[in-house]
């Protein structure tokens, strides 16, 4: 069974090529939402394998939603953070969210996301 | 000497002799009662009667005392002829008591007290010896002792032992102390006669005769008793006779210094006859036997006493060895004789011959006065630095009194010559002229001339006044005062310059003070307004006027909010006496603030009063500017800061999201290419477009940070892009030359911005934009019209270009009336 995932990120055409990549990699992509409220409320209503959580979001930021993501121990989804900056221009908030991996925007594979859900 | 005593004296006396005569006569051991009552008698009462006659004429002096105690002393003696015991022990031990008392008096004599310690001495070994000695020789010497032959002499009542050996060696040791008490004795006698003068030695001359003889007498029946007591008797018989001839001899010389005196009538004819100068002094000394006497005559003039020679004299000191008697005429004294004090005792004597010798004394003093005048005369005429010349009135030197050194020729050569022979032609030819104007007319005459003596030009004044028929010229010489009087001119002048100089300086110090735009203000050194300057009064809109003065200067014209500030400051400058730097605000009569920066410092006014200056400086405007600039560096910091982040933002939410949608879709037709290479193809030409859209967004980013036209074409070329790319049409009017780039890059965003404003607001169907150069200024310009209403401080967009165009010293105007388009000028300066 197909590891399910949701999309959040305001910009749609990252959502869409997102969306084509990784369902051509085997994934089913239950959802896509385009702010961080959204995508708490979407996480718990299709819980997710996976959820991919853009860092810059017009609402808040990616680390704030995953660190609530986080708390509902065990029961919640498995949070990878992206953005199209590195990993390096985050410090420490990488780390400290909770969130299982960060990957960056342009390096985005079903490998990688696969190699996270294992 | 008054009555009583003299009778109580008398009475005791003859009471004294009337015992001593009754013992003699009843004693039962006088061998010779009628030779002793005889000595007794002479001796007693030549020394009381003499004593009575010098306490007489002398009561003040003690010498008439002393000598009537020798002759009560006496009596002591004579209480050996008593038969009793005791009484005739007390006579016979102390009987010699009276010689002690003689001595005593002779040594006093004729001053009445003893002069020096060793009179006084002298006089104490005398009453030690004659009273302890005697004593002690009674307690071991028996009056029966066959020694003594006086077998039937009463018992010695102070009988300790009899032994001669005692007595013997206790006499031996009395005369070791009183031979040479003795012979000091002689000694003084010797002194004082050499030291006495004519008269003096008349009355001292039979009383040192008589006493040196009864000393000496004393002195050889000492020696000889010793050796025979006969012969010692007999010395001692006629010692009592030469010692009774003492006060006899007193009276003698007394009455032979009176016979002197008593030549007045011939002292009368000698005073006829005196008609030289010091023939009345001679007269005068032989009449009163005081060869050494001095006349002094009172000169009335001096109020002094001066000789014949017109020198002065001072009269001698109370007390002294000279007395002075004043010589009268009318009651006015006429002079003095100085003379010895010996002849105070006859003072009624010596001021008869004053009062004969005063006409005569009148006449002499008269030629002292002569003198004395003469001399005073003389004496000022040396004193007088004048050249004096009494000269006929041909001119020829007659006299002359001066100094050698002020002569143009030498003295031995001046009396007999013509002035026309000794002093230049033209100064002599003024003086004959001058001389015979004065001797005609009894005018005087005077004139300044120059002589040139020993080669020293000197100047001199001359007087001329008729003397006789002589001219008397008095030359009085002037150089140094005429000297000092260049100095003084010149002096005169250097001050007078120094003045004009101050003056000027003051006058500069003023027009600095009133043109100057600090603001002065002097005040006293606790802050009172003395008086301020134009600036001031400009600034303040208060005239420096009586109003105002005395005011405190916070009061005057600090914001009252900082007057106690200022006051405190005021007082701990005047405090501490330094200077202050301070930053406050100031305010104008219309109650405007003014930030004025202000220091102050001491210093003393015209007159040297200490003063405060209170120096300021308007510093509102350059304030504002300072706000301003601080304003704008902030306001361009917050633009670069937001530029960056719009930056950031569009590159993040453009090319980057394009360029990962890019990769993302890149690697997804990899993947499909071989199995669904139709999708593949699908993507790959999405991708195409994806990445051009990137790349223009890239380009208009570029644009957006600095177009690379404008640095590498100008700003015309970059202009002619922008209109290009502008929605609205664009009217370009562009200068050919170049601009300072950082006024090319100004002047381009202000129109780039204008330009969006314009397409976003103004609604405008036409937008013109220029750029020219007038009188080394950029102008650009950008009218459209549009609705207007533009608000320069409104946006941000607009407030960022004007910091932009100030900040290269530029203006910036923006006119947007509603309804009549915007027009946006900018102006740079550009050399």
């Amino acid at each position: 069974m197909a590891s399910t995932i949701l999309i959040v990120d305001d910009h749609p055409g990252f959502r869409a090529t997102a969306r084509a990549l990784l369902v051509a990699e085997g994934f089913e992509v239950v959802g896509e939402v385009d702010d961080g409220r959204s995508a708490l409320e979407a996480a718990r209503r299709l819980k997710p394998d996976l959820v991919l959580l853009d860092v810059q979001l017009p609402d808040t930021d990616g680390f704030a939603v995953a660190s609530e993501l986080c708390k509902e121990n065990g029961s919640g989804p498995i949070v990878v953070l992206t953005s199209s900056h590195d990993a390096s221009d985050f410090g420490s908030l990488v780390q400290g969210c909770g969130a299982a991996a960060f990957v960056p925007k342009a390096e985005l594979t079903g490998a990688v996301l696969r190699a996270v859900l294992r | 000497m008054r009555r009583s005593t003299l009778a109580a004296v008398v009475g005791l006396g003859l009471l004294l002799s009337g015992i001593a005569l009754a013992l003699i006569f009843t004693s039962n051991h006088e061998e010779h009662p009628e030779f002793a009552a005889f000595t007794q008698l002479v001796v007693t009462w030549s020394f009381i009667l003499g004593g009575l006659v010098a306490w007489a004429r002398r009561p003040d002096n003690d010498f008439g005392r002393l000598m009537t105690a020798v002759g009560m002393s006496v009596f002591v003696g004579a209480l050996s002829e008593s038969n009793e015991s005791i009484i005739f022990t007390i006579g016979w031990v102390f009987g010699g008591i009276f010689i002690a008392v003689f001595i005593h008096a002779l040594l006093a004599f004729p001053r009445g007290y003893l002069e020096t310690r060793l009179i006084y001495a002298i006089v104490s070994i005398a009453y030690v010896e004659l009273t302890l000695g005697a004593f002690l020789v009674g307690l071991f010497d028996d009056p029966t002792n066959p020694s003594n032959d006086c077998p039937s002499c009463p018992a010695n009542a102070f009988l300790v032992a009899d032994s001669p050996t005692t007595v013997a060696a206790l006499n031996a040791l009395m005369m070791i102390l009183a031979v040479p008490a003795l012979v000091a004795s002689l000694y003084v006698f010797r002194r004082r006669w050499r030291a006495a003068s004519v008269p003096l030695r008349r009355v001292l001359a039979p009383v040192y005769l008589t006493a040196g003889t009864t000393l000496l007498l004393l002195a050889v029946a000492l020696v000889v008793s010793s050796i025979s007591e006969r012969a010692g008797q007999i010395v001692f018989w006629v010692l009592v006779f030469v010692f009774a001839s003492v006060p006899i001899a007193f009276i003698f010389g007394l009455v032979r210094g009176r016979l002197a005196r008593a030549g007045m009538g011939q002292l009368m004819l000698e005073l006829g006859q005196a008609h030289e100068p010091g023939q009345l002094r001679e007269a005068l000394a032989r009449a009163l036997g005081d060869e050494n006497l001095r006349l002094a005559y009172w000169i009335p003039e001096t109020q002094s006493f001066a000789d014949l020679d017109g020198s002065p004299i001072e009269l001698p000191e109370p007390g002294g060895e000279e007395l002075a008697t004043m010589a009268e005429r009318d009651g006015q004294v006429v002079a003095a004789l100085i003379h010895h004090r010996s002849l105070e005792e006859d003072r009624l004597f010596v001021e008869a011959a004053a009062a004969a010798a005063a006409l005569a004394l009148e006449n002499e003093r008269r030629l002292a006065a002569l003198a004395e005048a003469q001399a005073r005369n003389r004496a000022l005429l040396d004193a007088v630095p004048d050249l004096m010349f009494r000269m006929d009135r041909d001119g020829n030197y007659l006299e002359y009194k001066g100094a050698r050194e002020d002569l143009a020729v030498p003295p031995e050569q001046l009396i007999g010559s013509n002035v026309r022979d000794v002093l230049p032609s033209d100064v002599a030819d003024r003086f004959v002229e001058d001389i015979r104007r004065a001797v005609d007319t009894g005018k005087l005459m005077r004139h300044d001339y120059r002589l040139e003596i020993d080669g020293v030009p000197r100047d001199w004044e001359a007087r001329i006044v008729k003397a006789g028929d002589d001219a008397v010229v008095i030359g009085r010489e002037f150089t140094e005062q005429k000297r000092a009087q260049l100095e003084l001119e010149r002096l005169h002048a250097e001050l007078q310059q120094r003045h004009r100089d101050l003056e000027h300086e003051r006058d500069f110090i003023r027009t600095v003070v009133d043109s100057t735009p600090s603001l002065l203000c002097l005040t006293t050194p606790g802050g009172y307004v003395v008086r301020f300057n134009s600036s001031l009064e400009r600034l303040s809109g208060r005239a420096d006027d009586d109003l105002v003065k005395g005011e405190a200067f916070w009061d005057v014209f600090i914001a009252p909010e900082e007057r106690e500030e200022v006051q405190r400051a005021l007082e701990r400058v005047a405090e501490e006496g330094g200077r202050g730097e301070y930053e406050n605000t100031w305010v104008t009569a219309s109650g405007e603030p003014r930030r004025v920066a202000w220091s102050t410092a001491p210093l003393r006014d015209d007159r040297g009063d200490p003063r405060l200056l209170v120096c300021g400086m308007d510093i509102t405007e350059r304030k504002r500017h300072e706000d301003e600039l601080r304003r704008s560096r902030a306001r361009i910091v917050e633009a670069s800061d937001v530029e960056r982040r719009r930056l950031e933002r569009n590159l993040h939410d453009g090319a980057q999201q394009r360029l990962v949608s890019l990769s993302l879709v890149l690697r997804l037709a990899q993947a499909k290419i071989e199995a669904d290479p139709a999708g593949a193809d699908e993507l790959l030409g999405q991708a195409s477009e994806e990445l051009g859209q990137a790349l223009e967004e890239l380009r208009e980013l570029a644009r957006g940070i600095h177009p690379a036209v404008l640095s590498d074409r100008g700003l015309g070329p970059a202009l002619e892009a922008l209109a290009a790319r502008s929605p609205l049409p664009v009217g370009l009017e562009l200068d050919g030359d170049r601009l300072p780039e950082p006024i090319e890059a100004a002047a381009y965003y202000v129109v780039a911005e204008a330009l969006t404003n314009v397409v976003k607001y103004a609604e405008a169907s036409s937008v013109a934009v220029s750029i020219e150069r007038v009188n080394g200024r950029a102008i650009v310009e950008i009218a459209d019209d549009g609705v207007g209403g533009a608000d320069p401080g409104g946006g941000s967009g607009l407030r960022g270009l004007v910091d932009r165009v100030e900040a290269l010293d530029g203006l910036f105007v923006v006119e947007s009336a509603p309804g009549r388009g915007t027009r946006i000028r900018a102006e740079f300066p550009c050399g």
